[in-house]
């Protein structure tokens, strides 16, 4: 399938001196929707951006679509936290860069203008980065990504900086897309309940080697009531799990 | 009402400019065979301006834009007319300003029309030479900048370059280029491209270094190509920098250029200047001053319209 993610003994270092990542494995399914959730500094965004092919791994391999990564592709979007759009260009020219880029300006040049109005920027298109709002980029930013039809979708905190109603708002977004497109996405977040709310499974990574300290499965169908008791039982066992993760760190220090 | 008198003013004082020139008696007697001896030719001058701001004064009546630029507008408009009122004072109506050192504006005026074939053909020269070296110095401080903020090696060559050619002013070189060049033209083309190199790799430099690494990384996962990534997202991203480079190297090429027509090339408005003064033609040397001031705010000017309309991208503008 194209969409699978193998990740096979990686070991990431910087400059030599400490394990950002140690030792980890991981197999991710085509169109599976993954959450990574840990500690700030545990290595979250070293796997992502060595799984983005922005980052060379120091040891193990991965496969993505079987095949193995070496540097970037269109088929691994990557979306940052910082909307990283390209504010010398419009929302609409944003992406067609991003379609010329990959090559698929002609199998999906067609349909910019039709994904603009189903994602609610038709009205803001022709505007640049700086006068749009903060969902407004980010929204902007996701579709640029997805206009590219990847395989894979890797998400860097992408809503990390917005309110929690627009938040929730674009949770809702991507799910929406996600659905439609049947695409693997592995998203990195600090928000217990969007992890929850989001994914089919969690991964819980533990600091100092940044590795895999538990993987959670999340059994629920969609759309999620965020009020359900399972909601809340899986919230509490996340917490639980992410201060223990805490702890150790601290235990690091002292 | 407040408003609609400062509107007037510019039209009070053209107005006055000409009454003051035919009515106040010059400082001493002209004979007709004088070259200087008034004309009318500085009351047709006065006397198009004072229509003009007569005309804006009545569209201001009837359209609200014209109403505001004028407003705006108006109080430097008079001050500018004032100062004018007062030059012709000082030489012409008075010779408090240093005779014949100082000539009035209808001399100057006079002039500029005796000479028009000479200064034309001087200032096609000064922009042909300005532009050239201009042209040159933007490619190649682009080429530099944008290297040097992208890899760490051409860095290291280029910054002790832009150290040295930024404390040293660029004129220094004029008498060893004039020595060594084949062509006065080429020196000075060259000397003009050194003072213009310098500021635009220096900005574009600063700017690539400052463009954010998500800038680079989105565009590498969309699978940009390396000529891409430099063309089409680097030189973007670095405009507003590159821009400022374009402007400061404007200024340092308009001076790079006089100082080498002053001293070397025998063409061109720098030229003409020295040559008038040679003769003791004062007002045609003024008039060459007038040209060259119009002609390099205009340039300015252009260039300032081209970076606001280049950088409407930009938050809060250019
Ligand atoms: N380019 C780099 N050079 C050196 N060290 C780095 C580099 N990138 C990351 N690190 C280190 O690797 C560790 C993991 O960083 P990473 O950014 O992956 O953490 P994270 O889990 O994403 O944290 P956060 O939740 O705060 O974003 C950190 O200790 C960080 O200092
Ligand atoms: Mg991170």
């Amino acid at each position: 399938m194209t969409g699978t993610i193998e990740i096979k003994h990686l070991n990431k270092t910087f400059d030599d001196e400490f394990c950002a990542i140690e030792d980890l494995s991981l197999t991710i399914a085509a169109g599976e929707f993954v959450s990574i959730v840990g500690t700030s500094g545990c290595g979250k965004s070293t796997l992502l951006r060595t799984i983005a092919g922005l980052e060379a791994p120091t040891g193990g391999e991965i496969l993505c679509g079987g095949k193995p990564v070496h540097g970037t592709s269109p088929d691994r979007g990557l979306m940052f936290q910082e909307h990283a759009l390209f504010p010398w260009l419009t929302v609409r020219k944003n992406v067609i860069f991003a379609l010329k880029a990959s090559g698929r300006y002609g199998a999906n040049g067609g349909s910019v203008g039709a994904l603009l109005e189903t994602a609610g920027l038709a009205e803001f298109a022709d505007a640049y980065p700086h006068q749009l709002s903060g969902g407004m980029r980010q929204r902007a930013a996701l579709i640029r990504s997805l206009a590219v039809s990847p395989d894979v979708l890797l998400l860097d905190e992408p809503l990390g900086a917005l309110d929690s109603f627009t938040r929730m708002v674009l949770q809702d977004e991507i799910i929406r897309l996600w659905q439609a497109r049947g695409n693997t996405m592995v998203l990195i977040t600090h928000d217990v309940d969007e992890a929850i709310y989001l994914s089919n499974r969690i991964i819980v990574m533990a600091p100092r080697p940044g590795r895999i300290a538990e993987i959670i499965d999340v059994p629920m169908g969609y759309p999620r009531n965020r009020g359900t008791s399972d909601f809340a039982d899986l919230r509490k066992r996340l917490l639980k799990r992410l201060d223990f993760a805490a702890e150790v760190e601290q235990e690091y220090y002292l | 009402m407040k408003n609609r008198i400062i509107c007037t003013l510019p039209l009070v004082v053209s107005v006055l400019v000409m009454l003051q020139y035919v009515l106040v008696p010059n400082f001493r007697e002209f004979t007709p065979l004088d070259q200087n001896a008034p004309t009318n030719v500085w009351l047709w001058f006065m006397g198009f301006f004072a229509l003009a701001f007569a005309a804006w004064n009545v569209a201001a009546v009837f359209s609200k834009r014209a109403h505001t630029q004028l407003r705006r507008r108006a109080p430097l408009l008079t001050v500018v007319f004032l100062l004018v009122l007062l030059f012709d004072f000082a030489t012409l109506k008075t010779g408090w300003l240093p005779q014949p050192f100082v000539p009035w504006p209808d001399a100057i005026l006079n002039a500029i029309i005796r000479d028009r074939a000479i200064l034309l053909t001087s200032l096609g020269h000064s922009l042909r030479l300005l532009f050239t070296g201009y042209a040159i110095g933007v490619v190649l401080g682009i080429i530099t900048g944008v290297a040097a903020g992208w890899s760490v090696k051409a860095r290291y060559w280029v910054q002790p370059l832009t150290k040295l050619f930024g404390s040293i002013p660029p004129v220094t070189w004029l008498p060893i280029i004039l020595i060594l060049a084949g062509s006065l033209f080429g020196g000075a083309v060259f000397l003009i491209a050194l003072a213009v190199w310098y500021p635009v790799t220096a900005t574009t430099m600063n700017g690539v270094l400052n463009v954010p690494k998500s800038t680079f990384e989105a565009a590498s996962t969309f699978g940009v190509s390396k000529p891409g990534m430099i063309f089409k997202v680097a030189i973007p991203a670095s405009s507003p920098f590159i821009f400022q480079g374009l402007t400061q190297g404007m200024s340092i090429a308009c001076t790079a250029l006089l100082i080498a027509e002053m001293m070397g090339v025998e063409a061109g408005l720098g030229w003409y200047i020295n040559w008038q003064r040679g003769w003791a033609e004062f007002a045609g040397m003024y008039g060459a001053v007038v040209i060259i001031a119009v002609t390099f705010f205009a340039v300015n000017a252009v260039l300032g319209v081209a970076r606001r309309r280049a950088l409407r991208w930009k938050e809060g503008g250019a």
